[in-house]
This record gives structure tokens, C-alpha cells and sequence, in this order.
């Protein structure tokens, strides 16, 4: 990774201060900073000078020698991008030399450009084409076009260096913006050539933000690619359905498919427009861009279909309802509303959840409601309105652009929400922010970050116990704790003062020293970020470590702090929307507890009927309690809409024997999986493409959804579904449209749509709760135990993919479908291992032979997988663990045991063979006690 | 008196009427005896439209739509798609439609095109009982197109778009080769970047 060019443009950091320049510009005087563009001086004065290399979102390059001025005292032409404002500057934008220097400049670029317009993707949206119409330049006497053969080889982008203008945009936005630095310019048969280092084949991030600054065509998306024309497609604004940074995309769509997907990137015009500082530069990953085609997937369901006699076979929508419907009351009548059990995916619309809700509770009488959010988000929106009384993000995505201080910990951003990661990026890399980030392997971002902390394997928990003793050993403590709770401030103390710091210096593999600096910058930070991810959220002993986490953030003020704030990651998209919308048995919608009285009368009159009892405990069922009474033959009909626990939980939870004992299993899917092909109905549903509705993404927004073009066959969108099938039972819930739920929503839960949230209330649980609950919280000396000899499974979330819903997306699967078994380089030499070699893998589940690849960033004992592909089936080797208090499932992480296949080399014999007896000795014994708990 | 009588026993009216009838003996034939006779046409004459092919048989069009966004009754559509061929990757109109119910044979859509693939020709005869006959799809066209391909050349002649001895394979489009060779390493190197 080459080093991080600084900016030029005027922002540094957002507090600091400059000294201002007066500038003429053809006869006005304006006051600008002195250093900044003389472009963007001239632009914020109104005036637009035509440019082709010049974009808002990184430092001017001045290649394309348009945006040229005419400056006093000086002999040539200037190029203002790059040209620097001094004072007592006089210059002339509009004079006839200029027009002349700039048609030339014009005819420059087309003696060489190839006139392949009718076959160019580009055709119609092409700057060198509008520059040439706008600056009238029609006659180029003496065309010579450059032969360079078309570079085909990347997976994914096309690169044609006859169109090319060598402007460097795509090469300073991949560096600048990304901080990939995947592109650079070379030099072959004395032609410059824009492409990967070495002139090898590209493989990036694939995040297309090349394609979308490229003026010309240059750059072309492979998957699209001589297919449109950009007049001839519809353009329809709408939020990715892959991960919780819900960034906007544009759909370009004809009457059947999506074509492209674009963003802001590709159509800001980028002369009279400016982001602000903590704007994001409009640009989208490598999902979003080219993650459409399961939108058009043959393999889409699209009419619905029943089971008779083991055999699915195509039925009408009225047939299917009407039999759903009648067996869903049968079953109520006969076994109450308790029977019943509902499954809701993250990826829902907000109004889809909301109606599959009250259409569990109001009509179906069943608070047996859980939704993808149980895989870990809940652990964070559990603690959080424990502690804060609220369930989201009290940062934005704004604040987190603007952060001084950035402490990131268990997250591994760049793969799990790139576009987040881009802010954090920035942060850094633009304002001078200081980025701390704590990962037991080195993410891309811990390679980038002012602060890389790498601790040990399951150590997690010992560090953050860590942050928050330095943080009040050094006297940082924010005066808003520790002043306004002195009790709470005092039980903390005490809590604290039982940890010793070798422990956790044991503990986390760190010095006592870079933990202190790392708590201290955060505490003393004028806007610090505390966000936490995956491996804090879905692994074991995740409750407390977030609540820990937000007595980190209480600690060094950050809920005091202007710009200050907290994020916890989640994974799909609208996991925060579905926990928001009551998708879970613990929450109405706008999270009012269930156990509440008050809000349970609240909603039931506002649905004009009665709601399921609390209960004893306070709420229904969650995913596992739901497994583990469909055993106990309690559950008699399962309702999933999106999900798959048979795919996404390991085999060691018995989901098949138990989804086996239920009567009615209705599945809502756009594909047919491994649920549906057990399910007696499959309701054929729309993808986020060919629905209207909201997204809420994980920093509490909510976001609009659009149609892009009608459904395909007789496919309908969710709330549709619910609706008419409320039709068949006792309560009938009438909506002619997705927008008038979205006003029954506005109703029960006020300024939703508008990203209204309360604010945190952290005083009544710092004055009761937290004294008594603190002094356990740290007294626990460590989470898990660490197995010396067995290597840990990860399964992680890789860049490419989201969930399992992009596998069924060729675009994404060609990119990436690399299934091998990450291994560290030091394990890799120590078992001689290579990439590509097999190895046996085996825990207490089985055993099975896997390749490796050897991966330098993982540290010794850690092998990882992606968690997207169900086959080779890794998640089984696993042992899922049920969190007592979240019911969250844990399901990613797990010892297991590797041997090499290879021919054992003599000298590295003995070794090898004491590793692995010993690591198979210590699996044989340590799951049984946790499978008792998830198996019930 | 006498006059009018012999007017009257004479028949004068029919008479002259009958001069004029017959002085058309001798006048040159006006009408032409369709379909058995036909009136030759011009060469811009603007018949039905067709596509036309390369001497060496390869389809001229490249699906680049501009015929489609040219013409001013959006009788035509184009489905383009992407093709590996030996060693160049080519664009190709996978679907080319003409509305001939809706077209106003205007010729924008000749014109506009890039490379000389459409033409007009002196066909005018396709009248049918079936409406959707006059939908005229991507085979229809190259059909009309061998059957009248002189014809739709001396249009483009006409409205100076290819020389008369021109060979059309002088506006061929010519795709960039494919990246054969994996070229050596090469150096890194930062065009000059010019401040001035």
C-alpha cells in the first residue's frame, strides 16, 4: 500500500484556520484561502469552466488542460485546477484567447480518440463528446488514431486505451478516495496504458468508482458492456439491498431487467458541485454496482406452490391464500395463537415487517416473531436500550466523516460495509483523524490506520475491559460521569480496580501503553467514534461486551460530545428497520417493549384488536426457543418470510428434525432453497427492484425504496401478499398500497420517516442498574477459553458478498467464488503448507478435505471461510451457542482441528503430529457442554 | 330559328363532345395499367427500409441505437449484446424491430446511422391481412435487405452516404483486438502533470 497522498484541496482539517487571498476575478473581487484551486475559487463564484480531469472528490490532477485562465503577469495559460490562489491574483476567465486555448485543448484529445461512438457504452453521457459539441469543435483535419488492443483479462472490467484520455481520474479516486491504489498508469509499445500494477490483469475492489468518473468510455463494466444505450434505459433512484450502509443507487433498467446500476458518482456534474466535507462522494461497492443479475435470475420463482404428495406443484394466488388461511385458523383454533411461529429477513421493507407483525400479532394471535437481527444485532440494540434507552446509532454517517478520533473495534469494515469504510477513511486520510482499529487479524483497514492494534484470538473482551480501566485510571473520565454520577463513577472504580493490567496485557497481547494511548485518544477526542462490528456483536459473550463498550463511550463522554456519537454495525440491510418495525417477539414497533402494558393497549387499540399476552417472560418466542419447542411439537406453523435457518444455522441445532415436526411450514422467498423444497406453500415475492417501500439503514436512517419496473410473472411484493392473505382469516388488513402503510406508520411510531429518534437517556440506568450490574461485568475475567492447539473457524463476510442472497447472483459469483480455507502464513509454514494444498478438517461434527490458500494477514490459529457459500457445508463443523440473555445465536466461531493431507516432509514430523492429536483431543471434549444449551 | 332546328337534327353537342373523346386517339397514355405496368422510380425514393450486409456476408450493424433515437415516430427498436468473436469482442444488434405501421419513411434513421446499415429501397408493395406482418424484425430486414441491396445502395448513393465506387467496407467499423499477450512488467510512470 503506497502512502496516502495528502489533499490539496482547501479542507484540512475542519477546526483549523487559514489565511484568506484576494483574488480578481474578471473584475470581481472575492476573498478565498490562499493555497486552494483557483477552480474551485472561480466555481464557487458561479462561473463553470469547462474540465474533464477536474472531480469534487479528489486533489486536481490538471491533465485535460481545459479549465485554462487567463492570469496578469504571467505568460502562459493556467490551468486553475491546479494552480494555487496567491494574493493580489488578477485573472480573466471569459477572453477569446481562452476560448481558442480551450477549443484547442479539445481537438488535442480527438486527433487521437477513436470516433467508435455508436458502439461506446458511453455514447450520450461522454464528457469529450459534450466538450467538443459545447466548445463547437467539428473538424478534426488530421485523425490518428492509436491501435492498442482492448485489455479483456480482468473479471470484471474492460479497459479500452484507444478512448482513453488519460485524464487519471479513475487512478486518483481508486487512491485517493478508496485508498486501494489498485490502478496506475505504464507504459507498453511506448503507448501510456491505464490499468493494474505491472500491466498484470486486474484484480481490485471492484467498486467501478473508475467507471463512474471516467469521462469517456474507456472504463466499461463487462457486465453490461455494448448492451444500451444510456438514453434508452429508466433511471430509478432507490437504496442497495445488500448491507446496512443503504447507500442510494440508481437502477437503469429497460422493461425487463436491470442494465446498470449506477450512483450520484456517475451523474453529479462535477463542475458546478462541491460535497461537503462530510458528505460521501457519492460512489457505491462492488455489490451494489454489479450484484443485480439475481434480480433477473431464471432461476426467480414466479407462481406459487403447494405440496401434494411430496411433489410442489403450481397453483393460483387465490387457491394458496385461501388454503393457507384456512389452515392458519384451524391451527389457531385448535391450539391458540401460541402455536404459531413467524421468521422475517433483514432485507424486508419496513412495511413488509410492520404488516407481517401485526398480521402475527392482531390477526394470527402469535408473538412468535424473530428476524435475521437475532444473529447478532440484537446483542447490540438489547444493551443499548438497556443502557441508553434507545436501539440505534446516536452518530451518522456524517459524524463519522468528521470524527477526530475513530476506535473501531472487531470490525472489519472494508469487507462488511465499504462504503462506511470510506468514510472512516476519510476521517483519516482527508481531516488528519486518528484511526484506532482492533482486530485479532489485520483488516485492510488495520493496515491503513494510524493506530493498529491486533490482539489475540477471543481476547476482545479483556480489551475493552482494558480501554475502560485506562480511561478512569488516567483521570479521563468524561465530568458528565463522573461528576453527575458519583455512585456509578465509584461502583466503576471498584469494578476496575479487580482487573489487573497484566492480565489483560496477557490477555490482548499488547502493551499496557497502547492501550492507554488508544483509550485516552478516544476519551479525549472533540468528536470521537466508537464503532463496533461483527466479531464483537456475533460472537460468544457479545451482550456485555457491548454493554461494556457503552460504558466505554459514557466514559470518555461521547454521548456529551457535539459530533461525538456511537455505531454498531449490523449486517443486511434493513436488520435496524426489522427490530424498529417489531420484527422481533421483544419489540412493538418503534421498539416499545412487549412486556410494556401500556404500549400492548396502545397498539391494540390502534389495531382495533386484542394483542397475545406478555407472558411470564415478558415476550414470544426467539429463532432458538422457536427450534427448540417446533422439538417439543409445540409449534405446529412456521411463517418464513426471507429466511432460511435451515442454510444459516449449523446442523448441530437439529433445524431439520424440528422443522420436520411442524404441520404447516409457509415459506416466502424469491428463490427456492432448502426451506422451501420442505415447505407445504412457496409464495413467489419481489426483490427489492420491483418494490415500493423504506429501508432503515444502520445509522437509523430510513430511506426510500423504488419500483423499478413491474414484477416479474405473477411474483408479488410482500405486503401484498400479507394483505390478501389477512383476507382469508378473521381479521381482514386492507392496504391499497405500500404508502398507506407507510402512513400507519408514521402514526403508531412518529417521525420515523422523518430519522426522528429519542434521545439517549443514560441517568436512570447509571443511577439503578449499572452500580449493581457493573461490578460483575468486570470482575469476569475472560469470555472464552482459549484452546492453545486447535485452530479456530472463522466464517467471515467477504467484500463480494452479502448474506447468502448474492450467491444467487452470477455477476457476484463470477467475481468472486474462491471456496478455499484461509490459513495464516505461519500455521502454513509450520504445517508446510501451500496454497492450493488440502487439508482434513474435523471437529466434533465430522470431517472433510478442503484446499487452503495462504493469507498473511490471519494470525497463527486462525483459519477462515467465507460465511456465503452453504457448500462445502463449514458451518456444520461448528457448534452454535445460545446467548442466555439475547437469544442470540453464535454460529460463526468454533474450534476445529487441521491436518495436512500432504506427504509428510521428514524434518517437520514431529512437530506437525503433536499438534494435531492434541488439537483433536480438545475438540472431542469441549463442545458437548455448549450443544447441550443451542440442542434443548 | 333554322339554326336551332339544325342544331337539333344535326346532334352538334354530341358531336363535339365526340371530337374531344377522339382527339384522344392521338394523346399520349397517362395512366399507368397498375400492377401490370409500374412507374419507375427515383433512386432517393424512400421504400421499405433494410438492413444490409457486408460484401463478406458480416451484418454492417453494430446495435448502436441511434436509429432509434432518431426517428421522430419511435417505430424502431434495437436490443444490443455483446459478442466474442476470434480476436475482437464486437457489439451486434440482437433484436431490430421496425414498426411499418408506424413509420413515416422521414429517412432520419438512414441517416443517422454510422454505418451505412440501414438503407431504403424501391419496395413498396406489402400490403397484408395481418397486422403484425408489418412489424418488420431483425430477419425481415436482412431479408429485404439481399433481395434489394442494389436498390438500398443507389439510396445511400443518392443521398451522398457511400461513393458511388466506394466499397462499403471503407465506413466498416473496426472493434479493438482483444488483449492477447500478457504483456511484461513494465515501468510506472506519471505523465508530466502540468501546472502551467
Amino acid at each position: 500500500m503506497s502512502t496516502v497522498k495528502k489533499s490539496t484541496t482547501s479542507i484540512d482539517t475542519p477546526d483549523s484556520e487559514k489565511k484568506m487571498a484576494t483574488l480578481t476575478v474578471d473584475g470581481t473581487v472575492i476573498q478565498v484561502e490562499e493555497g486552494s484551486s483557483v477552480y474551485t475559487a472561480i466555481k464557487d463564484m458561479g462561473i463553470v469552466l469547462p474540465a474533464m480531469c477536474y472531480h469534487y472528490s479528489f486533489s486536481p490532477f490538471g491533465s485535460c488542460g481545459l479549465c485554462l485562465v487567463e492570469v496578469e503577469g504571467k505568460k502562459n495559460n493556467v490551468r486553475s485546477c491546479t494552480a494555487r490562489a496567491e494574493d493580489g491574483m488578477v485573472i480573466h476567465t471569459d477572453t477569446e484567447k481562452m476560448e481558442e486555448a480551450r477549443k484547442k485543448a479539445v481537438e488535442k484529445h480527438l486527433v487521437t480518440h477513436p470516433l467508435d461512438c455508436p458502439v461506446c457504452d458511453k455514447d450520450g453521457q461522454c464528457e469529450l463528446q459534450d466538450m467538443a459539441y459545447d466548445l463547437e469543435v467539428y473538424d478534426i483535419k488530421k485523425g490518428k488514431r492509436k491501435v492498442i488492443p482492448e485489455d479483456t483479462r480482468s473479471i470484471g472490467l474492460d479497459f479500452n486505451m484507444e478512448r482513453c484520455i488519460l485524464c487519471g481520474q479513475c487512478i486518483n479516486v481508486c487512491k485517493e478516495v478508496q485508498l486501494v491504489d489498485a490502478l496506475c498508469f505504464y507504459k507498453k509499445d511506448k503507448k501510456t496504458h491505464v490499468g493494474a500494477h505491472g500491466g498484470e490483469a486486474l484484480f481490485c475492489e471492484f467498486c467501478g468508482d473508475c467507471l463512474a468518473v471516467c469521462p469517456v468510455g474507456a472504463i466499461v463494466s463487462k457486465f453490461s458492456k455494448y448492451t444500451f444505450k444510456p438514453w434508452q434505459l429508466k433511471k430509478t433512484e432507490t437504496t442497495c439491498s445488500f448491507c446496512s450502509d443503504g447507500c442510494q443507487i440508481i437502477l437503469e433498467t429497460n422493461e425487463r431487467s436491470i442494465v446498470v446500476v449506477t450512483s450520484e458518482l456517475s451523474y453529479t456534474n462535477k463542475l458546478g458541485y462541491e460535497v461537503g466535507p462530510g458528505d460521501s462522494h457519492g460512489g457505491i461497492c462492488v455489490r451494489g454496482r454489479f450484484g443485480f443479475e439475481y434480480v433477473q435470475s431464471d432461476k426467480r420463482l414466479t407462481k406459487p406452490l403447494t405440496k401434494v404428495e411430496g411433489e410442489h406443484i403450481e397453483i393460483p394466488w387465490f387457491q394458496a391464500l385461501a388454503q393457507i388461511g384456512k389452515r392458519l385458523k384451524q391451527i389457531k383454533e385448535q391450539h391458540g395463537g401460541r402455536a404459531i411461529a413467524g421468521l422475517i429477513s433483514g432485507r424486508c421493507t419496513n412495511e413488509a415487517v410492520y404488516l407481517f407483525q401485526r398480521l402475527m400479532r392482531s390477526v394470527l394471535g402469535s408473538n412468535n416473531i424473530d428476524s435475521a437481527a437475532r444473529y447478532g444485532h440484537m446483542n447490540s440494540v438489547l444493551a443499548m436500550q438497556h443502557a441508553l434507552g434507545i436501539g440505534s446509532a446516536t452518530s451518522s454517517y456524517e459524524q463519522v466523516a468528521l470524527s477526530d478520533v475513530i476506535l473501531m473495534v472487531g470490525s472489519n469494515l472494508t469487507e462488511t460495509n465499504p462504503i462506511l469504510a470510506l468514510r472512516v477513511k476519510k476521517a483519516m486520510a482527508e481531516f488528519g483523524g486518528k484511526l484506532i482499529v482492533t482486530e485479532t487479524w489485520k483488516t485492510k483497514l488495520m493496515a491503513l490506520a494510524t493506530h493498529p492494534l491486533q490482539i489475540k484470538l477471543n481476547s476482545e473482551s479483556m480489551f475493552i475491559q482494558g480501554l475502560v480501566k485506562a480511561v478512569v485510571e488516567e483521570g479521563l473520565c468524561h465530568s458528565a460521569f463522573s461528576q453527575k454520577h458519583p455512585e456509578a463513577f465509584k461502583a466503576l472504580q471498584g469494578a476496575l480496580a479487580s482487573l489487573s493490567k497484566e492480565a489483560i496485557v496477557d490477555a490482548c497481547g499488547l502493551s499496557w501503553e497502547q492501550i492507554v494511548e488508544a483509550a485516552s485518544l478516544l476519551a479525549q477526542s472533540k468528536r470521537g467514534t466508537l464503532i463496533w462490528g461483527e466479531s464483537i456483536v456475533s460472537e460468544v459473550g457479545a451482550y456485555d461486551n457491548v454493554l461494556r463498550l457503552i460504558d466505554l463511550a459514557l466514559v470518555s463522554g461521547l454521548f456529551e460530545k457535539e459530533g461525538a456519537g456511537i455505531l454498531p454495525v449490523c449486517e443486511e440491510n434493513n436488520e435496524q428497520g426489522a427490530v424498529d418495525m417489531g420484527g422481533v417477539s421483544e419489540f412493538l414497533p418503534g421498539q416499545h417493549a412487549y412486556a410494556s402494558d401500556d404500549a400492548r393497549q396502545r397498539f391494540a387499540s390502534d389495531w382495533h384488536s386484542s394483542l397475545p399476552d406478555a407472558g411470564e417472560k415478558g415476550n414470544g418466542l426467539s429463532l432458538p426457543e422457536m427450534i427448540e419447542a417446533a422439538h417439543r411439537g409445540e409449534i405446529k406453523a412456521l411463517y418464513v418470510v426471507g429466511e432460511n435457518p435451515l442454510e444459516s444455522l449449523p446442523t448441530s441445532m437439529r433445524v431439520r428434525e424440528a422443522l420436520e415436526k411442524i404441520d404447516l411450514i409457509v415459506v416466502q422467498d424469491p428463490f427456492m432453497n432448502a426451506l422451501g423444497e420442505m415447505a407445504d406453500f412457496v409464495l413467489p415475492v419481489a426483490t427489492f427492484a420491483e418494490k415500493e417501500g423504506s429501508f432503515t439503514n444502520m445509522a437509523g436512517q430510513t430511506q426510500g425504496v423504488s419500483e423499478a419496473f413491474d414484477p416479474r410473472g405473477e411474483v408479488r411484493p410482500d405486503w401484498k401478499v400479507f394483505s390478501d392473505l389477512s383476507k382469508h382469516l378473521a381479521h381482514p388488513l386492507l392496504y391499497r398500497s405500500s404508502e398507506e402503510i407507510k402512513n400507519e406508520i408514521s402514526q403508531c411510531v412518529p417521525g420515523y420517516y422523518r430519522s426522528e429518534r429519542p434521545p439517549v437517556q443514560a441517568d436512570s440506568y447509571l443511577q439503578n442498574d449499572f452500580v449493581s450490574e457493573v461490578t460483575e461485568r468486570y470482575a469476569q475475567e475472560k469470555g472464552r477459553p482459549q484452546t492453545e492447539t486447535a485452530f479456530q473457524l472463522s466464517l467471515e463476510q467477504v467484500l463480494y458478498h452479502s448474506g447468502k442472497l448474492s450467491t444467487r447472483d452470477e455477476n457476484l459469483m463470477g467475481i468472486y467464488n474462491n471456496r478455499n480455507l484461509q490459513i495464516g502464513e505461519a500455521d502454513a509454514s509450520a504445517m508446510g503448507l501451500e496454497t492450493g494444498d488440502g487439508v482434513k478438517l474435523s471437529s466434533a461434527q465430522g470431517t472433510m478435505e478442503i484446499s487452503v490458500e495462504v493469507n498473511a494477514a490471519l494470525p497463527a490459529g486462525l483459519v477462515q471461510f467465507p460465511v456465503h457459500f452453504a457448500e462445502p457445508p463449514l458451518k456444520d463443523f461448528l457448534v452454535a451457542q445460545i446467548d442466555p440473555k439475547t437469544h442470540v445465536i453464535y454460529r460463526n466461531t468454533g474450534p476445529v482441528a487441521i491436518e495436512s493431507t500432504k506427504p509428510i516432509m521428514l524434518d517437520v514430523v514431529p512437530s506437525k503430529t503433536e499438534t494435531t492429536t492434541a488439537a483433536s483431543d480438545t475438540i472431542e471434549e469441549s463442545p458437548t457442554e455448549e450443544a447441550g444449551s443451542s440442542d434443548g | 330559328m333554322v339554326k336551332k332546328l339544325l342544331h337539333n337534327v344535326l346532334f352538334k353537342e354530341i358531336v363535339k363532345g365526340l371530337k374531344t373523346t377522339f382527339s384522344h386517339y392521338f394523346v399520349k397514355e397517362v395512366t399507368v395499367q397498375y400492377p401490370h405496368a409500374k412507374v419507375p422510380l427515383p433512386d432517393t425514393h424512400r421504400g421499405a427500409l433494410c438492413l444490409l450486409k457486408y460484401e463478406d456476408g458480416k451484418e454492417r450493424c453494430v446495435g448502436c441505437d441511434l436509429c432509434e433515437a432518431a426517428c421522430p415516430s419511435h417505430c424502431i427498436r434495437v436490443v444490443s449484446a455483446v459478442e466474442e468473436e476470434e480476436n475482437e469482442v464486437v457489439r451486434y444488434a440482437t433484436e431490430f424491430d421496425i414498426d411499418i405501421t408506424k413509420c413515416v419513411f422521414c429517412g432520419f434513421c438512414v441517416e443517422a446511422c454510422p454505418v451505412n446499415a440501414l438503407g431504403m429501397t424501391k419496395i413498396y408493395e406489402y400490403s397484408t391481412n395481418n397486422k403484425r406482418d408489418l412489424i418488420f424484425d431483425k430477419p425481415k430486414l436482412y431479408e429485404i435487405g439481399d433481395l434489394a441491396y442494389q436498390e438500398a445502395k443507389r439510396y445511400l448513393v443518392a443521398h451522398h452516404q457511400e461513393g458511388e465506387d466506394e466499397i462499403a467496407s471503407e465506413y466498416r467499423y473496426r472493434f479493438p483486438s482483444l488483449h492477447g499477450e500478457i504483456p511484461e512488467p513494465v515501468a510506472k510512470v506519471e505523465p508530466e502533470q502540468n501546472t502551467e
